[in-house]
């Protein structure tokens, strides 16, 4: 059971990465971004195109920031002129071509039968000590991303992110930069992803296409609109919970002797039926955002990503 | 049947308590996703093997406990599984998957943790790189295509057009179908990737129609399968002289109106060895029906020689297992007929049938 | 060439249909509803249970598409007029969050196995070389009516001048004394119905599974952002445009051009083709083909 917790909790680290890098693009910019998934694909295809061709771990990772930051621009540059839910439309739309154009690179990216033999991070430690270093490291990552995006948020360029997000024109008035000040904030996400998708390949050791597919990107939102978008904590306590009670559908099945098939059911109905109880009842998350500096009471109870959108519709 | 029962007794009677205790073996199939017919079907193979081998006494003179879980059709899902019950139910071997997608990563992360794996439904090549302590019961890719397209080829085809889908199987059975069918002087016209979960596939059957081949080999599964027959009877596309030829006939036919793959031909794992007409009896009288796919067959294998591994080995170790199921592997006759296994552990030796479909699965 | 506009006409029909769904709601409540396709999913899925009673396929899916527009409405009035309340991208994932409880439903109800309709089997139609069935024929001209139908109620009565009212300025509509909620529930009820019909019209021209309605997700947004979200028959063109594009692409030989008999995009490259085409025209028309809309910020 211990080992069991252990990888969940590795899991739950993971995932969390990346409700972090989902909240600053939805809680903070106001980017509805539906194709989240291919950003974490970036990380885990840069681990592996590096172990194929025989570079090292740190050339993985440079190559998926690289490829997360190359997917980042262009999911801004489609962004310049779109509306909010078409351009969420358009990044699923991307990120579906991305993973067709994996599978069937089968030359360059392993096809469907992915890339296997990775070599795991701290493989050569005994047991259980290895996977207690792994979740050591991804702990320490994650509390260092979610230091990294405070700083960023309560700097004056998180304060601009949530002008334009508000006030999209006032800060066009004002001369800030949407183009640029969303580029950026999209391409420090995908590194995010990016760095969580370089762990995972060297935690599972194997990366294919089939990890990519749009459910997971539906699985993140419902992470951070369950944690609470806009606030960091929430993005990081929606991905733990959420990634437990997955790991545990398994246990309850056991517990009432229901058929094995109910497990992808149940599954469904967590992540679907949650993000709809939380969307139409507690709209701002199990832990709401913090509008202002330092003054804890929420001055509304409607999310970042609800409010940007209205001002694009109004 | 008897002397094992005699030898586990005593060996129960003798030992100290825990080696009477249960023993708990896991399995991950796609009970959920596009493949989730054969999945139920390897689970009865399975629950077969598991009653028969209960009703003769358990294994070690404990009862034997087989833990499903679902991989949903997805890698994730699957190695969550599979990591389950390795580190909560502590099980020694695990059978499974289907997809050799979701099968490769599996069996690498068993093989890492030192449990025994059984591969009982993927045929990919890559399954034979896993390495020590994982077995294969069914024939790789390369055997099954190699004797796809001698048959092809002994037909007097000489143009072939192929279709599969775009996954890990597909992709192995494409190359190693057009290498071996290329080897023996054919011709392959067009070889064709599909993708998963579509409604239609005109384009593709028109796009293999093109080439103006002799034949259409063509291997799938579930709704898509079902897609391919319909739409191209309703295109007349093999309906003269270029027939359609299935490899894995009865995987291909599982889900499709019997009206549309009327005239189909094609080779399938002879899931019926010398031994396996009183399974093939049991599975009939305990669901009603004959064979719902081939797979079941080597689910229920896989528990078989487990039991037989565990027995020899008197102990659920995983290291005793594997080092038993070497030597059971050395000549074992199973309902599938007899399984051998090669220095990888590796089923050397598959035998296959040649069928038509004439208002069922006929042999030829 | 006959053939290849058979292929487009029934692969549009496919995506028509629940497009225009898509689309007209979208007029009125500016949020694409993803919940839609899997009210295609329900009507398919009744027609067939109601069929397995015994009913007449006809029957069986008339009954079929009004159930699933008076769910679609009650769902409206439950759920999404709540989460308007928060916003349209609130509205849209939580029609993704709703899609997937469908999901569940599905899985439990009907269970993973494809499934068919009981149908009579004839040999394919031969036209000019070209090839179909005759229940191509009649799905897609049902399908046709039912597009004809739909524009007659939009452009021709009364309601349909309250919807565009409504969907062009619905305060001003409201002041002349239309019943906004109103019309806007008769929208989602006749979305419901072209949904359902859409996702009976697949059924019957292949399998039914529960997987259906997600797996077409993409291809029908494409088509209803194509053709301009909230241009009902703008839709229908769009989808149009998407069957050309799948079907022109696995269609075009370029073996001549490097000396070979045959060198086709590979087939599993046609799905890809309508996305890279929404991207590449979202690009250029941010709000799709046939709308001259303001440009957002």
């Amino acid at each position: 059971m211990f080992e069991f917790l252990l990888h969940v909790a590795i899991m739950a680290c993971l995932y969390g990465m990346l409700a972090l890098s989902l909240n600053l693009q939805v809680g903070f910019a106001g980017l509805i971004n539906f194709g989240q998934i291919i950003l974490f694909g970036a990380g885990t295809y840069g681990a592996a195109l590096a172990f194929a061709n025989g570079f090292g771990p740190v050339a993985g990772l440079a190559l998926g920031v690289a490829f997360s930051t190359a997917i980042a621009v262009a999911f801004a540059q489609l962004g310049r002129n779109l509306g909010a839910d078409y351009w969420g439309i358009a990044t699923l739309a991307v990120a579906e071509v991305l993973r067709i154009l994996i599978t069937n690179e089968v030359d360059l990216t392993g096809g469907a039968q992915g890339i296997a033999g990775i070599p795991l991070i701290f493989g050569d430690w005994p047991r259980p000590v290895g996977p207690l270093m792994t979740l050591g490291l991804c702990l320490v990552i994650l509390l260092a991303a979610w230091w990294f995006c405070r700083r960023l948020t309560e700097s004056r360029f998180g304060l601009a992110l949530k002008l334009i997000r508000e006030e999209p024109m006032l800060a066009l008035s004002l001369g800030y930069d949407l183009n640029a000040a969303r580029t950026a904030t999209l391409v420090v996400a995908g590194a995010m992803a990016a760095l969580s998708g370089f762990v995972f390949a060297h935690y599972v050791t194997f990366v294919g296409p089939d990890q990519l597919v749009a459910a997971e990107t539906f699985l993140i939102w419902a992470m951070v609109i369950i944690g609470g978008s806009g606030n960091h904590l929430g993005a990081i306590v929606g991905a733990i919970l959420m990634q437990f009670l997955f790991a545990f559908v398994p246990f309850v099945k056991d517990a009432f002797g229901a058929p094995a098939e109910y497990v992808a059911a149940m599954r469904l109905t967590l992540v679907g039926g949650g993000l709809l109880v939380f969307l139409m009842w507690r709209t701002q998350g199990l832990i709401p955002e913090r509008i202002g500096d330092a003054r804890p009471a929420p001055a509304t109870g409607r999310p970042a990503a609800a409010r940007m959108v209205e001002k694009h519709n109004g | 049947m008897r002397k094992l029962i005699v030898t586990a007794a005593l060996l129960a009677a003798t030992s100290i308590v825990a080696q009477a205790a249960d023993v708990t073996i896991g399995a991950v199939l796609p009970l959920s996703g596009a493949s989730a017919t054969i999945g139920d079907d390897q689970r009865r193979g399975i629950e077969l093997a598991v009653e028969e081998v209960n009703a003769a006494g358990g294994v070690l003179g404990g009862k034997l406990n087989v833990i499903v879980e679902d991989s949903g059709g997805r890698a994730p899902s699957a190695l969550d599984a599979a990591k389950k019950l390795v580190t909560v139910d502590n099980v020694p071997a695990v059978i499974g998957e289907y997809s050799s997608g979701i099968t490769i990563p599996v069996g690498q992360y068993l093989v890492q943790e030192k449990r025994v794996h059984l591969n009982i439904g993927s045929s990919s090549g890559l399954v034979r790189q896993l390495g020590e302590g994982s077995f294969s019961l069914i024939g790789l890719d390369n055997v099954s295509s190699g004797f796809a397209a001698q048959d092809v080829i002994d037909n007097g085809w000489k143009k072939a057009a192929v279709i599969a889908p775009n996954n890990a199987f597909g992709q192995g059975v494409v190359t190693q179908f057009e290498k071996a069918f290329t080897a023996l002087g054919g011709e392959i016209t067009t070889a064709i990737l599909y993708t998963e979960g579509q409604t239609t596939y005109r384009r593709e059957l028109q796009q293999l129609e093109r080439g103006a081949p002799d034949v259409y080999v063509y291997s799938a599964y579930g709704r898509e399968a079902a897609t391919i027959s319909r739409e191209a009877f309703e295109l007349g596309i093999g309906a003269g002289s270029s027939p359609w030829y299935a490899i894995y006939l009865s995987m291909c036919t599982s889900d499709s109106d019997p009206r549309f793959i009327q005239g189909q031909v094609g080779m399938d794992l002879n899931n019926i060895g010398a031994n396996g007409q009183a399974y093939a009896d049991a599975y009939q009288a305990k669901y009603g029906e004959g064979f719902r796919s081939s797979f079941n067959g080597y689910g229920y294998d896989a528990v078989k020689m487990l039991v037989a591994a565990i027995e020899k080995a008197g102990s659920a170790e995983p290291a005793a297992i594997s080092a038993a199921l070497v030597e059971v592997g050395a000549d074992y006759e199973g309902a599938t007929g007899p399984i051998v296994f090669d220095a990888d552990g590796q089923r050397s030796k598959q035998p296959y049938e040649k069928l038509k479909i004439d208002d069922g699965i006929k042999p030829r | 060439m006959i053939q290849f506009v058979i292929d487009v006409v029934i692969r549009s029909v496919d995506l028509a249909l629940i497009a225009i769904g898509l689309s007209s709601v979208y007029s009125l409540i500016r949020f694409p509803n993803v919940t839609l396709v899997q009210y295609a999913t329900t009507g398919a899925l009744v027609a067939l249970g109601l069929q397995m009673l015994g009913l007449p396929l006809i029957v069986a899916g008339l009954l079929a598409c009004v159930f699933v527009g008076a769910v679609a409405v009650v769902l409206n009035v439950l759920i999404f007029e709540r989460l308007l309340t928060a916003g349209s991208a609130i509205a849209m994932i939580g029609s993704l969050a709703l899609s997937m409880v469908f999901s569940a439903v599905f899985l439990v109800t009907a269970g993973p196995r494809p499934q068919r309709f009981e149908l009579d089997l004839n040999p394919p139609i031969r036209f000019l070389g070209a090839r179909f069935t005759d229940h191509q024929l009649i799905s897609v001209v049902i399908s046709a009516l039912a597009i004809a139908a739909f524009a007659l109620i939009l452009f021709r009565t009364d309601l349909g001048r309250c919807m565009r009212a409504t969907a062009t300025n619905p305060v001003l509509a409201r002041g002349t004394g239309i019943n906004t909620r109103r019309v806007t529930n008769v929208v989602v009820f006749l979305s419901g119905i072209m949904a359902a019909l859409g996702g009976i019209g697949i059924s019957v021209k292949g399998e039914m599974s529960a997987h259906l309605g997600m797996e077409m997700l993409l291809p029908i947004f494409a088509a209803a952002i194509l053709g301009g979200l909230g241009n009902a028959l703008g839709a229908a063109l769009g989808a149009v445009v998407i069957a050309v594009a799948e079907t022109l692409v696995t269609n075009v030989n370029f073996g001549p051009l490097v000396g070979e008999s045959f060198l086709f995009v590979p087939a599993a490259y046609a799905t890809a083709a309508s996305f890279l085409l929404l991207v590449i025209v979202l690009l250029v028309r941010p709000h799709g083909l046939f709308v001259s809309e303001v440009k957002r910020v």
